[in-house]
């Protein structure tokens, strides 16, 4: 018995004690190794036993690369330059490879955004999980199936069996994340490192999800970092919360004490973007009572009857979107939420013609459009009275184009304006969405997604329209462009354009709608006024949606037990 | 882009390579110092200042030979391509169109001709039919069209599928309108790789052939030729098929370089590469849009 | 930020669904793949059998011009047409001809009359020999090269692989031959220059001897072709997130190279090898001349320049059977290397 054998006991007895630190990091820095620059400077925290520490800040803030480099596995270009990492009491940077392997998956281990892409594709995901147990554990074939169902069902995957023997590709996202944590604490790891695990994740499975690692961490006395790009969501579960900002901590302290008294510009911006334009604005109000209905005058734009869209495969028969009936009036702003496959991108592709509804009727600004032909359509939309904004600017937007003929684009198929004029009311419409001129000669691809997104609002516009359609218009976008480009949209509702938001997310487009339609499997199962739907939810899946949605403020929230209780009567439900 | 290929050294190499072996097509036949036809008593000579690559069994001039041949290469190769270009893109482009089953049946169509091997094949047409190299390189043309089918369904593909062409739509935009300004650009790129590539492997199909003798008559000189009569007397001359040899390698290493260098400057990444060249270089040439000009005092803000 | 909220929508139930149901539609979509890939298989040998068939009318060529004199009288060709049976309609004489090579008969040559299955059998064992060691060679030599360039990559030995790959793809067939001729046989007088030896007459030592030469010649493309594919495969598959998730979940990266990364890796390359193992075969004709050898290659050749049509169509019936048959081999390696891909056929 050597000395340092001993000494290595006395430190694993003392970090087995309750609050003792797993993790510190001192001054970290990391550098680019091409630009010489470093991307991290001074990072510096401690993780202790069973304590939640969170991350926050935009892509690029260096979250991410932090992570990287307490699990070891920086991108090559990278390298910490500076600073401390203790783990468990190992010098992090000192490690070679094979004690990393040691060290991974037993004392840390991580899981990342789109858990899909972190399973190997063509294996059963059972037989990955009890892989690492096999190596790791020295255990036999039949123990490690074992020892995985059990952790399949930890997780609360319904039926462990069936998963086992499954695909990753024949899982949804939620289903995928879980195993994916299954395979993450299968070593009984100390720490677990979750990189935006429930980014892309819709509502009520992002909830699941944290309501997951929240009790995994109860049961198991594991440490979390929850790093994420949305202060609500560490704000769930986080005991401290750490603000990065272009690679440096702007700001730190007991998650209630930052959302409460926020000291930082940056960290006051990401909790104002909530209360302006988040449930928080209705949860916030003092009670409110429903108001009664008024009579709406404004002319109907849009009046949708009995729509179904029918998607045909050649084995079945999927009804996308049943029986929906619902009128837009001008300069109405409404908001049409639901998780995905919930049939609202459906409704709205049938409202501009991508789809072709199987019965009902749509009419657009007193046009019947249900029996188009395709010319018909040509010339309806050349006319420009109903434009849709994409998702994803980046795929919307023909990267060999440049901005300049991308916004031109509408007006010359319309080929009612000279070209003087087409200039004139480009250099409008860019003005509005506060771009400078100077990006017209660029490629979308030069562009950064804010001003991407926000060029793509202007495309939609130069056709001055009557409605505009857009398709989770903010959920790519940090806070600073997402309140940009909702703050332009504000002042179209303003100025009489009907808006028309598709999300998934109640929570980032309440702000700007004053009715909110409820898509659930293909119905629309409530229509209400925002705030009614915030704060008197009526259907059981509302009721579910809003009480999954993260807030910076705890008022109006559920807590984890009735979150679950809602979810089973849901299921009973249907 | 073909001023991006002249700006890589790669691509002003392959393009000057290629030049000099399509003059060599026109004019090589003219050049040549002797009748190829004709053989001397100078059976097997080594080079010498009256024959720069010597003579082979029957006392021709190997140049006169190598020079009278190369149109029959360079044609044929040319043939491959263009035959293969039009049979492959055009049901290629269909598949995406005409509905599923002439999408099946198609798929199908290359499928089998991916299958059979070529070169069996092209012996087999051109013995039998009795005709010369054009007719086999219309066989070959066909065979290796499945190159241009699949370039030419993925633009099409492409275009059915992409976001930013659903986008045009909703503007109103008809299918010509959507070819013109979002298609185009993109296929040309791909449709020049293509040709590069096809008309390297039908240089290799003209050699090989000619090599067998098969698809010429006997005397008629070709490279291919050239090489086959160097091949059976290796023992007297055996360095003879070098420069043959190397004359048909750096002419499909030239195809095949020029079809890399499109493929480096073509697309976002290539207009970034070319953009870094020519900062490098401190010139700025920005591709400037049709309608807006570009605002002479920057922006008003 | 960096991710987008994804549309999933089919799967999105995938996990409400009863464990058995959902069994038994995975036993079903695994039925239902398997039928239209024998579908897809059997389409291709019927089409590709009807082209070879069509030779025979593109040509023109009948029996009488290779046994009767120019001077034939018309009777006597159509005597003789009929007795081979081409006065028949088209379609007739097709489903005769496939009816004869389902039960391995190809018919008689025109030139002598012999049996075109018996006149094949020995040829054909020069040429596999060749084009077996070849596909040995460069499955062996290209995985060796690919694997060693992905695992060093951006080193020299990367780069010397790369640029020895890329040289070597261009080179055709016959010009390595001719190459390896010049230097092994001619300068060095390693092996034979010409000739065969077969493998129950001369034992191990010389067959391999004489087919040494050819078959690297052969396998070059393959090599250059499975190296490259290989390298880019294992090189894309090597930056996929589950390895770094594989990592993190404490395996070592020798383990995830050798476990996973070379599974998922080496599925372009196989699809490679399956889309250039007609070359393997074809290529026969040309290296088959270089090397003065009699296998199929040289029969078809030799063959088709005296016109006999039956003998070309029962080469390339042999080589287009092979084809098929090792397509489906390779089909069905890449739906247990990576099942998600098959869903996509």
């Amino acid at each position: 018995m050597t000395a340092e054998i001993i000494d290595r006991l006395q430190i694993t007895a003392a970090i087995e004690r309750e609050g003792e630190p797993v993790l510190r990091l001192d001054g970290v820095n990391i550098r680019n190794q091409i630009t010489g620059k470093d991307v991290v400077r001074g990072i510096s925290f401690t993780l202790k036993k069973g304590k939640v520490v969170g991350i926050v800040g935009e892509s690029g803030s260096g979250k991410t690369l932090t992570c990287r480099a307490v699990l070891g596995i920086l991108p090559e270009l990278f390298s910490v330059s500076g600073g401390t990492i203790d783990l468990l009491g190992h010098d992090v940077l000192s490690l070679e490879p094979k004690q990393w392997t040691q060290l991974r998956g037993t004392s840390i281990t991580a899981v990342f955004q789109d858990p899909g892409s972190y399973l190997n594709p063509s294996m059963k995901v059972g037989a990955q999980i009890a892989e690492v147990i096999r190596t790791k554990r020295g255990v036999t074939r039949q123990e490690a199936k074992q020892r995985t169902l059990e952790l399949l069902a930890d997780v609360r995957l319904r039926d462990p069996e069936l998963v086992y023997g499954q695909y990753p590709f024949e899982l949804s996202g939620g289903m995928l994340q879980r195993v994916l944590i299954a395979a993450a604490i299968s070593l009984d790891p100390k720490i677990l490192i979750a990189d935006e695990v429930t980014t892309a994740l819709d509502v009520t499975v992002q909830a699941e999800v944290l309501d997951l690692l929240a009790d995994l961490k109860e049961r198991h006395g594991l440490s979390l970092i929850v790093v994420s790009h949305d202060l609500a969501v560490v704000a769930q579960i986080c005991d401290e919360v750490l603000v990065l900002r272009d690679g440096e901590v702007v700001e730190r302290g007991a998650t209630a004490e930052v959302l409460r008294r926020p000291k930082h510009g940056y960290t006051r911006l990401l909790i104002g973007e909530h209360h302006l334009y988040g449930l928080e604005r209705f949860l916030d109000a003092k009670p409110t009572t429903p108001k009664p209905r008024l009579v709406d005058s404004r002319p109907i734009l849009i009046r949708a009857e009995g729509v179904c869209v029918s998607y045909d495969s050649s084995t079945s028969r999927r009804q996308a979107l049943k029986d929906a009936t619902f009128v837009l009036r001008q300069g109405e702003s409404i908001g049409v939420i639901g998780e995905t496959g919930s049939g609202k991108s459906t409704l709205a592709r049938a409202l501009i013609g991508l789809v072709t509804p199987s019965a009902g009727q749509i009419s657009i600004a007193g046009e019947d459009i249900t029996g188009f032909s395709a010319a018909r359509w040509r010339d309806f939309r050349k006319r420009g009275i109903i434009q849709y904004v994409f998702q994803d600017p980046l795929r919307s937007l023909d990267p060999e184009v440049t901005i300049a003929d991308t916004l031109a684009e509408p007006l010359l198929l319309q080929g009612m304006l000279s070209k003087s004029e087409i200039r004139d009311r480009i250099y409008f419409r860019l003005d509005q969405v506060r771009l400078q001129r100077n990006l017209l000669n660029r490629f979308p691809g030069e562009l950064s997604g804010g001003q991407r997104q926000r060029i793509a609002v202007a495309r939609a516009l130069v056709t001055e329209p009557k409605v505009l359609i857009l398709d989770e218009p903010v959920s790519a976008l940090d806070s600073a462009n997402r309140v940009q480009i909702l703050e332009i949209l504000n002042s179209l509702r303003a100025n009489g354009t009907s808006l028309m938001f598709i999300s998934h997310d109640l929570g980032s487009v309440a702000g700007v709608t004053e009715r909110v339609m409820v898509l659930y499997r293909g119905s629309i199962v409530e229509t209400a006024a925002t705030d009614d739907v915030v704060n008197r939810p009526g259907h059981l899946y509302t009721r579910l949606l809003v009480g999954s949605a993260p807030t910076v403020t705890s008022i109006g929230s559920i807590d984890r037990r009735s979150r679950q209780a809602l979810r089973e009567q849901l299921e009973a439900a249907s | 882009m073909l001023r991006g290929i002249w700006q890589l050294r790669a691509g002003k190499l392959s393009v000057l390579f290629l030049s000099v072996i399509i003059l060599l097509a026109i004019f090589g036949p003219a050049l040549a110092p002797y009748d190829p036809l004709v053989g001397t008593d100078h059976v097997l000579a080594d080079p010498s200042a009256q024959h720069w690559l010597g003579t082979d069994y029957l006392g021709r001039d190997v140049l006169s030979r190598i020079l009278a041949g190369s149109t029959i290469s360079v044609l044929g190769s040319v043939q491959v391509a263009v035959i293969a270009l039009f049979v492959g893109a055009i049901p290629g482009i269909l598949s995406v169109y005409l509905g599923r089953t002439f999408e099946w049946l198609t798929l199908r169509l290359v499928d089998t001709l991916i299958a059979l091997p070529f070169l069996v094949f092209a012996v087999a047409v051109t013995a039998l039919l009795g005709n010369g190299i054009p007719q086999a390189m219309l066989v070959v043309g066909v065979m290796v069209s499945p190159a241009f089918y699949r370039v030419a369904r993925a633009a099409a593909l492409t275009i059915s599928r992409s976001q930013y062409v659903e986008a045009a739509i909703l503007s109103g935009a008809s299918i010509g309108w959507i070819v013109r300004k979002h298609v185009w650009a993109k296929i040309l790129p791909a449709i020049a790789i293509t040709l590069a590539n096809t008309m390297g492997t039908g240089f290799v199909v003209v050699s090989s052939l000619t090599f067998l003798g098969i698809g010429v008559q006997p005397p008629a000189p070709t490279w291919g030729g050239v090489l086959a009569s160097d091949l059976g007397y290796l023992n007297f001359r055996p360095y003879a098929p070098l420069f043959t040899t190397v004359l048909i390698v750096l002419t499909v290493l030239a195809f095949n370089l020029l079809a890399d260098v499109i493929r480096d400057v073509s697309g976002e990444s290539g207009r970034a590469l070319l953009i870094r060249r020519e900062k490098k270089r401190g010139r700025t040439a920005r591709q400037t849009s049709a309608t807006i000009p570009p605002t002479p005092h920057g922006d008003p803000q | 930020m960096a991710s987008i909220h994804t549309e999933r929508e089919t799967l999105a139930y995938g996990g409400a669904s009863a464990g058995l149901s959902s069994r038994w539609a995975v036993a079903r979509s695994t039925l239902a793949l398997a039928f239209r890939s024998i579908i897809v298989f059997v389409t291709v040998f019927f089409l590709a059998t009807l082209l070879t068939f069509a030779l025979q009318g593109l040509s023109g060529l009948s029996p009488a011009h290779l046994q009767l004199s120019e001077s034939a009288t018309p009777e006597a060709i159509a005597a003789l047409e009929h007795e081979w049976g081409l006065d028949l309609p088209l379609w007739q004489q097709y489903l005769n001809w496939f009816g004869g090579i389902v039960q391995g008969d190809l018919g008689r040559s025109w030139y002598n009359g012999a049996d075109i299955s018996l006149l094949l059998t020995s040829r054909a064992a020069i040429s596999l020999s060749i084009a077996g060691l070849a596909l040995l060679i460069g499955v062996t030599l290209g995985a060796v090269l690919g694997i060693t360039a992905a695992k060093f990559q951006t080193t020299w030995i990367d780069r010397a692989i790369t640029t020895f790959t890329t040289f070597v793809s261009v080179l055709p067939p016959f010009v390595v031959g001719i190459g390896l001729v010049a230097i092994f046989a001619v300068w060095f007088n390693w092996f034979p220059s010409a000739g065969y030896v077969p493998l129950d007459r001369g034992g191990l030592g010389p067959w391999l001897s004489h087919i040494w030469l050819p078959s690297l010649a052969l396998s070059m493309e393959a090599v250059a072709d499975i190296a490259r594919q290989l390298r880019v495969g294992l090189i894309q598959a090597s930056r996929e997130n589950y390895v770094t998730g594989a990592l993190v979940r404490g395996l070592s990266s020798e383990r995830i190279f050798w476990g996973h990364v070379l599974r998922n890796g080496s599925g372009p390359a196989l699809t490679m090898l399956g889309m250039k193992f007609p070359n393997l075969i074809g290529g026969a004709v040309v290296t088959e001349a270089v090397f003065g050898l009699a296998g199929y290659g040289r029969f078809a050749a030799d063959s088709a320049s005296r016109g006999d049509v039956p003998a070309v169509q029962g080469v390339l019936v042999l080589a287009i059977v092979l084809v098929v048959a090792f397509n489906l081999l390779v089909n069905l390696l890449l739906v247990r290397l990576s099942p998600a891909s098959a869903r996509g056929i």
